[in-house]
């Protein structure tokens, strides 16, 4: 599996949302799914697919699926 | 009542936190205990225990007192990669026996930093966790001096008392995961703690107690369990008292 299908996963799982529904336009709060509690849900499966463990100012900033995406770059995480 | 539950107790080597410690294990809980120093003797005793029980119990250490070491007893736990079922928030000091105005902003800081914030910052790096799985309780050890403003000093009320704040929003906030968060207030308790008490303030309030006596650490751990496993699945957002009938 490489990172990006894994990425996709995480956003399949966390949000419980259709895979379709995720990509480059995906944003925090542009479907029900991905409200505050939606968030931390993702949150805890992206960190448990790539093993690492987010700071709080991450976890604010990541507010969209591309944003995500730089953010996991600061983990040694390339999508 | 917690078989193969994980549950991560501060302040676990004396005290309330000893006696939930124990009375977790006896449950069939495999325990993290974080303690802010090694000792061989301690970890002798829960070797001791995790054999007779048939438990894992890992002595994790780290200081309350310093985010750092916090972060890394925190990635220390989760390496275990196993669900955290519960985490007691209990390890805490008396702070400085003054009259509030006679107490400097740096002891009121500092009681506050490993009473409350130390905590608070432990339970934000292992709730990711429990949101994973969908299940967990939180146990915050509070004070009946919390509810009373007595018997203790200006910042010990003032950070037990923010332990309660910290339960009523996070039962509020993660119920939608499943997670649960309550609070014991004891009353007075023998502990290490009690003993620092004078010796008038000690018998006074046990005077004031409806059972005339000082509580026992095991009998705050069996609510502490009792609040850790699924028999207090509806139970979310409290402050359970144990005081023995304090009325200050």
């Amino acid at each position: 599996m490489t990172n990006l299908e894994k990425y996709v996963a995480a956003f399949t799982e966390g949000l419980g949302v259709e895979e379709s529904v995720v990509n480059s336009s995906l944003e925090y709060q542009s479907i029900d799914e991905w409200d505050s509690v939606g968030h931390m849900g993702l949150i805890a499966e992206l960190e448990s697919v790539f093993d690492i463990e987010m700071d709080t100012d991450d976890i604010v900033d990541f507010n969209s699926f591309d944003m995500g995406k730089d953010i996991l770059k600061r983990y040694g995480i390339e999508i | 009542m917690l078989k193969d539950k994980n549950i991560v107790i501060t302040g676990s080597n004396r005290g309330i936190g000893f006696a939930v410690l124990k009375a977790c294990i006896e449950n069939g809980a495999n325990v993290f205990a974080c303690m802010r120093s090694r000792s061989e003797e301690q970890e002798k005793e829960l070797q001791m225990l995790s054999e007779k029980y048939n438990v894992a119990v890992h002595p994790i250490y780290f200081d309350l007192g310093q985010e750092r070491t916090i972060k890394e007893g925190a990635s220390e736990i989760l390496k275990y990669k196993v669900p955290i079922s519960g985490i007691v928030n209990n390890a805490g000091v008396i702070g400085a026996k003054s009259l509030f105005l006679m107490t400097s902003m740096e002891d009121i800081r500092h009681t506050f930093d490993i009473n409350f914030f130390g905590h608070v910052f432990l339970t934000q790096r292992l709730l990711k966790n429990m949101i994973r799985n969908k299940s967990g309780s939180i146990v915050n050890i509070s004070s009946a001096a919390a509810l009373d403003g007595e018997p203790a000093q200006f910042e010990y009320v003032a950070s037990k008392a923010a332990m309660i704040g910290a339960v009523k929003k996070w039962a509020n906030e993660l119920g939608a995961y499943g997670i649960r968060a309550n609070a014991v207030a004891p009353g007075v308790i023998e502990t290490d703690m009690v003993s620092e008490m004078k010796t008038e303030l000690l018998s006074g309030t046990v005077g004031n107690t409806a059972l005339h006596r000082l509580g026992r650490p095991d009998e705050i751990a069996k609510a502490v369990v009792w609040l850790l496993s699924d028999d207090s699945g509806y139970m979310t957002g409290q402050v359970v008292r144990i005081d023995g009938g304090l009325h200050p």
